[in-house]
């Protein structure tokens, strides 16, 4: 318990400036569609546009003038942010007690190192949801000028689950690098190369569709906007891939720590 | 008469960063040779989307920053592919920036490096150059693979060196500001735990400013970044990047760069207890 209030209080600041980050951004991007609010000229005009193209530029086929559609296109966007967020902050939680050379410390205390492990996901996922919970409150409070539909509160309910769903497997990815890889420094600049080249792959993956089987790779692909738009739903294939991506990081990742050689 | 670069603390920095420098530059790489092999097949694709782009309105093609661009030129597309490759190097040069001074009090060996018979400002110049080195070596790399992988794949479809060539010079200024601006941050700040955790948010911070400032150009807060200032997209439009924004960021390199000086001379170094 101690643990999990002192990862807390170490990752406050942390988890600040990610939703300042996230709410300027949903702040700007609202005062951006205030143009294409309600405009059935642009309406007309963006449902002309062709759908190739839109998947090129990463919009999709959103209908930019509701805010349904607008949260669509921000999507994307979100969806790199918080997989920094969470990615990071795995790989921290775990890496930053040999690189502050505390780790000879905390492994002193008399708990098991599976129960330090414990505490320290705990903590991480408590930050996970606080994050994608202040992004649903700060968009809320942000739309409430255009009296969204149920359909629009349906669709970020939607949004927000599965952001989650990206923050713990990256998150998972995070912990399991820094269980198991030998040298600390690296493992930071390995979980963010591993979540950029997944990003590039989603978008490659929309430019050439002989590169569809990418969807299955990148995690970003599992909760892509459009298909959460048009489905209503998660798909079942991408809910398995999720759980089988955490369930192994984890396993491993306690094997591995129970044995980890710390370097102190 | 002392020397103004240690060259001792310049050969250690810049093999210290040697292997990140190759392997950055190597994906960058990879990343434009990606992107450019399926050029041929998005170009004539794309043929039928002009045909139905030149229909639409001035105002929404500038919406998505796409006015005058067209993806199915050379030119086109490879302002597209730049805007990614800028975001990696972004985060490599703010990533240097962050950790050139900060690295030595994050390892405790900040008071062993500072007791060597030499000023500051000659360590934090040898540092400086050598991480001026590592992004010059990554540049040069880029180059090549911008100017071989194009040439390449776009068949017998034309292109601008010169302008490819202006497009790739901007990157000096770009880096520049994202090690610079590091740097200065690194040096107000009392401590860096995480580096990436700052070159992120930096970088992040800055690319948002830039793509949410295109659709209504009302809002002037993205004259603050250099994804505006070097902006590929308007550069292909226009011929070239807009002077006056460029010389903006070269004013940020130069007040980061000068504060930096400043405040390492007078930063209090923790000691090793």
């Amino acid at each position: 318990m101690n643990i999990i209030i002192h990862e807390l209080r170490t990752y406050f600041k942390s988890l600040l400036i990610w939703s300042i980050i996230i709410i300027f951004l949903i702040v700007v991007g609202i005062s951006k569609f205030s143009a294409f609010a309600n405009n059935p000229e642009m309406l007309a005009i963006l449902d002309a546009y062709p759908p190739a193209l839109l998947e090129a530029l990463n919009l999709r086929a959103f209908n930019l003038t509701t805010v349904t559609g607008f949260f669509g296109i921000m999507h994307i966007y979100f969806a790199l942010l918080v997989g920094v967020a969470a990615v990071l902050w795995g790989a921290d939680i775990i890496a930053k007690e040999e690189r502050d050379k505390t780790a000879d410390f905390i492994l002193t205390l008399p708990i098991t190192r599976q129960r330090l492990l414990t505490a320290k996901v705990v903590a991480a996922v408590i930050h996970c949801a606080a994050l994608v919970l202040i992004i649903w409150a700060a968009s809320l409070i942000a739309v409430a000028p255009y009296h969204p539909d149920a359909a629009f509160y349906r669709f970020l309910a939607l949004q927000m689950q599965s952001l989650f769903l990206l923050m713990l497997i990256f998150l998972a990815i995070g912990i399991v690098l820094a269980c198991t890889m030998r040298r600390y420094k690296r493992v930071t600049a390995v979980a963010v190369a591993l979540l950029l080249s997944s990003f590039f792959m989603a978008t490659l993956a929309d430019i050439d569709e002989r590169l569809d089987v990418l969807k299955y790779v990148s995690p970003f692909k599992y909760f892509d906007a459009g298909v959460l738009y048009r489905e209503g739903q998660i798909g079942g294939i991408y809910w398995a891939l999720t759980l089988l991506i955490i369930a192994v990081s984890m396993t491993t990742a306690y094997l591995a720590y129970s044995r980890r050689d710390i370097y102190a | 008469m002392s020397k103004i670069i240690s060259s001792t603390i310049f050969a250690y920095e810049f093999r210290a960063r040697l292997r990140s420098v190759i392997t950055w530059a190597l994906s960058v790489a990879l990343l434009i040779l990606v992107y450019t092999a399926l050029y041929p097949s998005f170009a004539a694709e794309a043929e039928l989307m002009r045909q139905l782009m030149a229909n639409f309105p001035p105002e929404l093609l500038a919406a998505f920053g796409m006015t005058g661009v067209d993806l199915t030129t050379v030119m086109g597309y490879f302002s597209f592919v730049f805007l990614f490759v800028q975001m990696a190097l972004a985060v490599q040069a703010a990533h240097y920036g962050f950790d050139l001074v900060s690295v030595e009090e994050r390892e405790r060996t900040a008071d062993f490096l500072l007791s060597k018979p030499i000023t500051r400002t000659q360590v934090l110049t040898a540092k400086l150059m050598a991480a001026l080195a590592g992004l010059g070596l990554t540049q040069a790399v880029i180059w090549a693979a911008s100017f071989g992988f194009v040439n390449l794949f776009r068949g017998d479809r034309p292109y601008d060196p010169g302008l490819m060539a202006l497009i790739l010079a901007g990157l000096v200024v770009f880096q520049l500001f994202f090690l610079t601006v590091g740097m200065a941050i690194s040096l107000l700040v009392r401590r860096v735990r995480s580096v990436t955790f700052y070159a992120l948010a930096l970088v992040l911070g800055m690319y948002f400013l830039g793509a949410f400032s295109d659709i209504t150009g009302d809002v002037k807060l993205e004259n603050l970044t250099p994804f505006k200032h070097f902006d590929a997209n308007d550069a292909v439009h226009h011929g070239g990047y807009d002077l006056s924004l460029v010389l903006i960021s070269v004013a940020v390199v130069v007040i980061a760069t000068l504060g930096s000086y400043r405040l390492y001379l007078r930063r209090d170094i923790p000691t090793t207890a």
